[in-house]
């Protein structure tokens, strides 16, 4: 019998390694499995499939391109947490399939109606496709359909080259463009930082199609970007080093209390923007700046203000989902980021991943994706 | 505050609604819009009130309750429309409920978790302004699109109702003759071969007559529906009208008549399923002509003209095979209607003429005469009864002629009656035809020759066939006693070589049997004819009916039938059938 929930990790990436963790975790007692793992690792994906779907309890994660466990970054391995309760897990799988609202609607509602609007169920974790288009739409959608507000925490699993492929473990194998949502047996609290600071701006977005800025004040978006940052600093944008100069100048969309919702340009096509996350039209962002300290102080003060809340002793788990931005931005020193919340653990356990966007509730309880952000939670 | 360019109204304002969500962090934000009273979004007129209704909510449910159910939430709501003008509640510590109108459509309201401030609420109320001339775009837009889609479904419905059968949703006569031109057209190009069937159902009428329209149209339905199914790409099924079907078979090979042949005996397969209509069975044939295009004709007319030919000929024929269209047909048609056209004159011209054949007892005394028709035509001499009767029963001559035999019999027995008839003479008799049994005024017709030729009614008789009585069973039997009760008696005439039932038999209130002359031919040779005259005879005896043998030609043909209890003969034996002026010589 487990008395707190049973962790294994490996820095290991061979899958005789993961095959033995995961076999300590089956016989650990566990009633349920939440799996980890690394983009750096080459399972063979036909026998992962296998073990994934002969798997004996309920399993749920994904595919990372780094994990955490308490101050420890892995770039290559695998992580396994054995629950003692049996979480229930809902799949929304072929989400790409959904082309419009309707659809993801029909698709919401037919998994709620199976699992009774999820009852009194009201904290969730959120394993997802980072690269799948709709996740936005998903989380929209999701909230307009539940008949509770819920508190939820996630990250985007998948490859830093953006190449779509399966990443998100189920009992029925690996896939992709799918959600997970896992109902968590305890409350859970949240907490997100980001770090970063108004910079220049505001820009207009005078054009947006979906995650795509397609011009700011009504000129080309990239012009109106590169100008600004050209202009105030030393970079000099050429035609291959845009990601290296723009994880230093995310865009921020401020709300009407003064949070900044972060987006990540990712790419720059044709003179527009390419974000990891939609911006509304006519909205007005900022171009936004940090340094490392800042960032570590957002992450510690996210730190404090959770564990400080956790007043209870039954919260013995922490996850933290910490965007990989953050580690191509700091690089060398993002070890700090993780040192300073593991400072501030009152958990058993604190582990993490390093995902392509993250999830989390606004203060008004709206479901959102947060960009370059850190969500940590505890339940 | 980005309002959207989305012209549905319900789309348009949840775009509003979500930009709202996202700029002002709100909680939950609802839509209320002014309905007509079959709950359709409107736009106010001025001074004009109307109820609300809930038209949208972000999240959709709230605590799993739907927002309606919401009091805090409706109270607010009421407060709102009764205000006309922005109010908000603290409706507990830290969150807000914040309401605004719309102009002229309907009130928002927003959930937060902070108070709005006032600069804020402020430039809500010229987004508010736009938003109104959104809705009521939407508006205008939907009722727009309503009207273009009622329009395209009734132009829908009026180009299907243009190429379809109102009753059984084939295509019509119309269409088909429209699908016939571009298929012969086609055939032209492609050189391939295409044929037309013609069907026509056998014996629908009298299951319309007796069962009703209702069966009838229920039969007409199902057999559609199994026509329906042999259509395909290369297959057109039409009805025609009535009980008439056309089937278009295209892009045929050179085993065209295979093809063809395949097609008629799937028709009847299908025909031979029981139609079962409320419970009854019923059974039907048909009969089927067909022609070739571009074989025979490459005009749509002309080859549906020809199957219809070729149908007539399969009906005459009896044939269930199908008849395929030969130039010869035409030209039969074309001597028939010449035909009808001289009978036509020669009835004009007084060509013809009533002979009458003198009926008699077992005593050898006169009782009574048939009046029958004869034809001298100018070119072709005496014509038979056999050839020009069923053509003039084809055409409506019939009627003309039966109504001439009417006349011309009362006129001929109005002499008759003038001269010392013996006391066993009693009736002339005439045949009626079915054509003419049919006419709603046919009573009348005969108590009118009566009167008109002031003779007595019960001089007259009217001889009909069993096959013609069984056909109209209803009506027949009615027209028969209302006849008698006006003293005409009835006759049924070639009897046994029908129905010959007992159930009807007893029915019909008629006064005389006529044993047909094929049992009499040689009767006395002939163990089953004596056997079936014996039994007509105790038939007539049991239903109180008098019996009278046709055909009598020799003397022991009359004897057998004496002593078979037949006491009333016709026929050769006697006299052949006279001119009017040698007929009367028979009284003096």
């Amino acid at each position: 019998m487990l008395n707190g929930p049973f962790t294994w990790y490996t820095l290991s990436d061979t899958f005789d390694d993961f095959k033995k963790g995961l076999k300590l975790a089956q016989n650990c007692g566990a009633k349920s499995l939440m799996v980890l793992t690394c983009t750096q690792n080459t399972y063979p994906e036909q026998a992962f499939n296998g073990l994934l779907k002969t798997c004996s309890l309920p399993v749920f994660g994904g595919i990372y391109p780094r994990l955490t466990h308490q101050d420890t970054l892995i770039e290559q391995g695998a992580l396994i947490i054995g629950f003692k309760e049996e979480y229930q897990v809902s799949v929304f799988p072929d989400l790409h399939l959904c082309k419009s609202e309707e659809a993801l609607e029909g698709l919401i509602n037919l998994e709620l109606e199976k699992n009774k609007n999820f009852g009194a169920q009201e904290n969730f974790l959120m394993f997802y496709d980072g690269l799948m288009a709709n996740v936005e739409d998903f989380i929209d959608c999701l909230f307009e359909c539940l008949d509770h507000n819920i508190t939820i925490a996630g990250g985007g699993a998948g490859y830093l080259d953006f190449i779509q492929r399966p990443c998100i473990f189920t009992n029925n194998g690996l896939q992709s463009n799918a959600v997970l949502l896992v109902t968590l047996p305890r409350k859970i609290t949240t907490s997100i930082a980001h770090g970063w600071q108004i910079f220049k701006g505001p820009f207009l977005v005078s054009e947006v199609q979906d995650q795509t800025i397609q011009s700011l004040n009504y000129q080309p978006a990239f012009d109106v970007y590169s100008q600004a940052i050209e202009s105030a600093s030393d970079y000099k944008f050429q035609t291959d080093n845009f990601f290296n100069i723009a994880k230093n100048y995310p865009l921020g969309i401020e709300d009407i209390n003064n949070n900044l919702i972060v987006r990540d340009p990712l790419l720059s096509i044709n003179g527009q923007l390419q974000c990891a996350g939609k911006i509304p039209i006519n909205s007005m962002v900022y171009l936004l700046e940090s340094n490392i300290n800042n960032l570590v102080n957002a992450a510690e003060e996210a730190a404090i203000s959770l564990f400080s809340r956790l007043t209870s002793s039954t919260e013995q788990t922490a996850m933290v989902f910490d965007c990989i931005s953050r580690v191509l931005y700091m690089e060398g020193e993002f070890d700090k980021e993780l040192q300073v919340i593991n400072k501030h653990r009152t958990s058993v356990t604190l582990f993490g991943v390093l995902s392509i966007g993250e999830i989390a509730n606004s203060d008004s309880g709206v479901i959102r994706l947060f960009n370059k952000s850190t969500v940590i939670s505890a339940w | 505050m980005a309002i959207g360019n989305k012209l549905d109204l319900k789309t348009m304002l949840k775009v509003f609604l979500k930009v709202c969500f996202n700029r002002l962090d709100l909680m939950s934000t609802h839509i209320y819009m002014y309905c007509d009273h079959k709950g359709i979004p409107i736009k106010l007129a001025p001074l004009e009130s109307a109820h609300y209704q809930s038209f949208l909510s972000i999240p959709k449910k709230n605590q799993r309750e739907p927002w309606t159910k919401s009091t805090m939430l409706s109270n607010f709501v009421e407060r709102l429309n009764k205000a006309q003008k922005n109010i908000s509640l603290e409706y507990q510590p830290g969150k807000y409920l914040f309401g605004y109108i719309i102009p002229d459509h309907g009130l928002l309201v927003f959930e937060t978790h902070y108070a709005l401030n006032a600069e804020v609420q402020k430039a809500l109320s010229s987004i508010l302004k736009k938003l109104a001339i959104s809705c009521y775009t939407s508006l205008v837009h939907d009722s727009l699109v309503k009207e273009v889609r009622s329009r395209q479904l009734i132009e829908k419905k009026v180009a299907f109702q243009a190429q379809h059968d109102g009753l059984t949703g084939l295509f019509n006569r119309q269409h088909m003759n429209k699908l016939l031109a571009e298929a012969i057209q086609n055939a032209q190009i492609n050189k391939k071969i295409g044929g037309i069937l013609f069907i026509d159902l056998n014996r629908f009428k009298p299951i319309n007559d007796a069962m009703g329209h209702s069966v009838g149209d229920q039969i007409l339905l199902t057999l559609a529906n199994r026509l329906y199914s042999l259509s395909n790409e290369h297959i057109d099924v039409a009805r025609f009208g009535g009980d008439e079907f056309v089937i278009l078979l295209k892009d045929l090979n050179s085993n065209y008549q295979e093809t063809i042949t395949q097609a008629i005996t799937e028709v009847n397969q299908l025909l031979a399923i029981p139609f079962i209509i409320k419970n009854h069975s019923y059974k039907l044939s048909c009969s089927i002509g067909y022609a070739l295009f571009p074989l025979q004709s490459n005009t749509a007319n002309n080859l549906i003209k020809f199957a219809d030919i070729a149908m007539y000929e399969a009906k005459r024929e009896k044939s269930r095979q199908g008849k395929q269209y030969t130039s010869s047909m035409s030209d039969k048609i074309k001597r028939r209607l010449a035909y009808v056209d001289d009978m036509k004159l020669g009835l004009a011209n007084g060509d013809f003429k009533l002979f009458y054949q003198p009926q008699y007892n077992h005593n050898d005394e006169i009782i009574g005469a048939e009046a029958l028709l004869r034809w001298h035509h100018p070119i072709y001499g005496t014509e038979s009864p056999a050839v020009y009767i069923p053509i003039a029963e084809e055409s409506d001559l019939i009627l003309d002629i039966g109504q001439w035999v009417l006349e011309q019999a009362c006129r001929d027995i109005h002499k008759i009656e003038k001269l010392q008839l013996p006391k066993t003479f009693k009736k002339v008799s005439i045949n009626v035809s079915a054509k003419q049994l049919i006419q709603y005024d046919f009573q009348d017709k005969v108590m009118r020759a009566i009167k008109e030729n002031n003779i007595s009614a019960e001089r007259l008789a009217l001889e009909l066939t069993e096959n013609l009585l069984v056909e109209n069973i209803e009506d027949s039997i009615q027209l028969i006693a209302s006849l008698k009760a006006n003293a005409i008696d009835c006759s049924i005439d070639d009897f046994g070589t029908g129905y010959s039932s007992l159930t009807y038999l007893k029915r019909i209130p008629a006064s005389l049997l006529k044993i047909d002359r094929s049992f009499v031919a040689k009767i006395e040779k002939s163990d089953e004819s004596s056997a079936i005259a014996r039994m007509i005879i105790s038939l007539g005896k049991a239903l109180n009916m008098d019996i009278l043998a046709e055909g009598v030609e020799t003397i022991e043909e009359l004897n057998c039938l004496k002593k078979l209890g037949c006491y009333q003969y016709q026929g050769y034996y006697f006299s052949k059938p006279l001119p009017f002026n040698e007929f009367v010589k028979l009284f003096n």
